[in-house]
């Protein structure tokens, strides 16, 4: 090939226009060092183009990163959207699971489990002797704010309400109890405890609180109280009161 | 895609992924660095790679664009300015030996640094990498007679620079 040709060649390069069979013959050309005077300029990119071409990464690089991806190889096994997408939807729905499961988060039940605990503690007749009246005065109260409560709970009020020595706790059992007055037992519990009550301060309030719930199964005992020769003054009246007021509501509901 | 796989299909285009890199960011650590993040990308992708019609076409338009990132990371742009600097005065400093093949291919090379981006890539693939018209197509997206006003731009400015630079030795300087 002349240097004709070269030219007529190098002006189509220029353009854009070769083929790249033709700019291998005209790296050719180039690499020969055979060009004029005149083709100096345009031997210059060929001349970069041979040298950048033959460089390479560093010797070491390709074990260093097959090493690499060798590591890499557990850790990516469960890579891939599809993968991903199913590990997602599988914490998920293990999260409604968990949630149905314990309805309420799970630190909140055992929180609740450690304070029913402590609440049982504080007010075992056993322990009475070493607990403070305002000890388990606080217990009761939290009784009424446990957002759950089991027949233990109930008995364990009833219980307080009929054997603690501080008329204080005593009171606050029954208030407390009033509170849970739906639960199975706890209205019986609280006609009999106004049988056995000899504390006026607990009768009073007892009287009060029946009332209040409009248990007039309560009619007796309160009559019974009126009667007794060994009620004082306060309370008789307080009980003729609460009949009357007893009996007043199943008039008004009767007609 | 198990290893063995990944590294017959990959690992042979990564000479071309490691030229690529090195035009833009000009720097043999930092092309390697690129290289190796690039094939940690394919390998953890690798599953899906089977979906593309030419993997080195994707692999080098990743590199691409990890080499653009990390030019635009304002850390790395002064670092490379300092870079380029000494380059320059490198080159400059040694007029008398430019025809010289070593720094012909130096000056061709700083020239080329010189052209948008697009030009640049365009030359690269067409005369360092020997790609066809369709190929540079399907790494640019670019149609293929825009590739060649391009590549025609490209060429002709490197070499009238380059005759600037030849005449500027000759006049004595």
């Amino acid at each position: 090939m002349n240097h004709q040709d070269i030219d007529a060649l190098l002006a189509r390069y220029y353009e854009g226009e070769t083929t790249l069979e033709e700019e291998q013959w005209l790296k050719q050309y180039f690499a020969s060092g055979q060009q004029t005077p005149q083709q100096i300029p345009d031997a210059g990119l060929f001349r970069y183009a041979d040298g950048a071409r033959a460089e390479h990464p560093s010797p070491g690089f390709s074990t260093r990163v097959t090493a690499r991806l060798n590591k890499n190889d557990v850790i990516h096994r469960i890579g891939g959207w599809s993968m991903r997408i199913a590990a997602g939807l599988a914490l998920l729905l293990l999260g409604f699971a968990a949630g149905r499961y314990y309805t309420g988060s799970p630190n909140e039940t055992v929180a609740e489990n450690g304070q029913t605990a402590e609440i049982k503690n504080v007010l075992s007749v056993t322990q009475q002797a070493n607990t403070s009246a305002s000890d388990r005065i606080l217990a009761v109260n939290q009784c009424t704010e446990l957002p759950q409560v089991n027949e233990d709970i109930t008995q364990l009020l009833i219980n307080t309400m009929n054997a603690d020595d501080n008329v204080n706790v005593r009171l606050a059992a029954c208030q407390a109890l009033v509170s849970f007055e739906n639960e199975p037992g706890v209205r019986e519990a609280l006609i009999q405890s106004l049988k056995s009550q000899t504390d006026a301060n607990v009768q009073i309030t007892l009287i009060e609180l029946l009332v209040a719930i409009k248990e007039k199964r309560a009619m007796n005992a309160m009559q019974q109280l009126a009667q007794s020769k060994q009620t004082i003054d306060v309370v008789r009246q307080k009980a003729e009161e609460g009949v009357s007021r007893l009996s007043r509501q199943t008039m008004n509901s009767a007609s | 895609m198990d290893l063995q796989t990944f590294k017959q299909q990959i690992l042979p285009v990564q000479g071309r992924l490691f030229r690529l890199a090195k035009l833009f960011l000009r720097n043999r650590e930092e092309a390697e660095d690129t290289l190796q993040d690039v094939l940690l990308k394919l390998w953890t992708n690798r599953q899906q790679l089977d979906q593309y019609r030419s993997v080195e076409a994707m692999a080098v338009q990743m590199t691409r664009n990890l080499c653009l990132d990390k030019l635009k990371s304002h850390g790395y742009a002064r670092r490379t300015d300092e870079a380029d600097l000494s380059l320059i005065q490198a080159n400059m400093g040694t007029p008398h030996q430019l025809t010289e093949s070593a720094d012909t291919a130096a000056v061709v090379r700083q020239l080329i640094q010189e052209l948008p981006e697009q030009q640049r890539l365009i030359l690269h693939l067409r005369d360092v990498e020997e790609y066809s018209f369709e190929e540079i197509e399907q790494v640019t997206g670019i149609s293929i007679n825009n590739i060649r006003v391009a590549l025609s731009r490209a060429r002709k400015t490197v070499r009238d620079n380059y005759t600037k630079v030849l005449n500027y030795e000759s006049s004595g300087y």
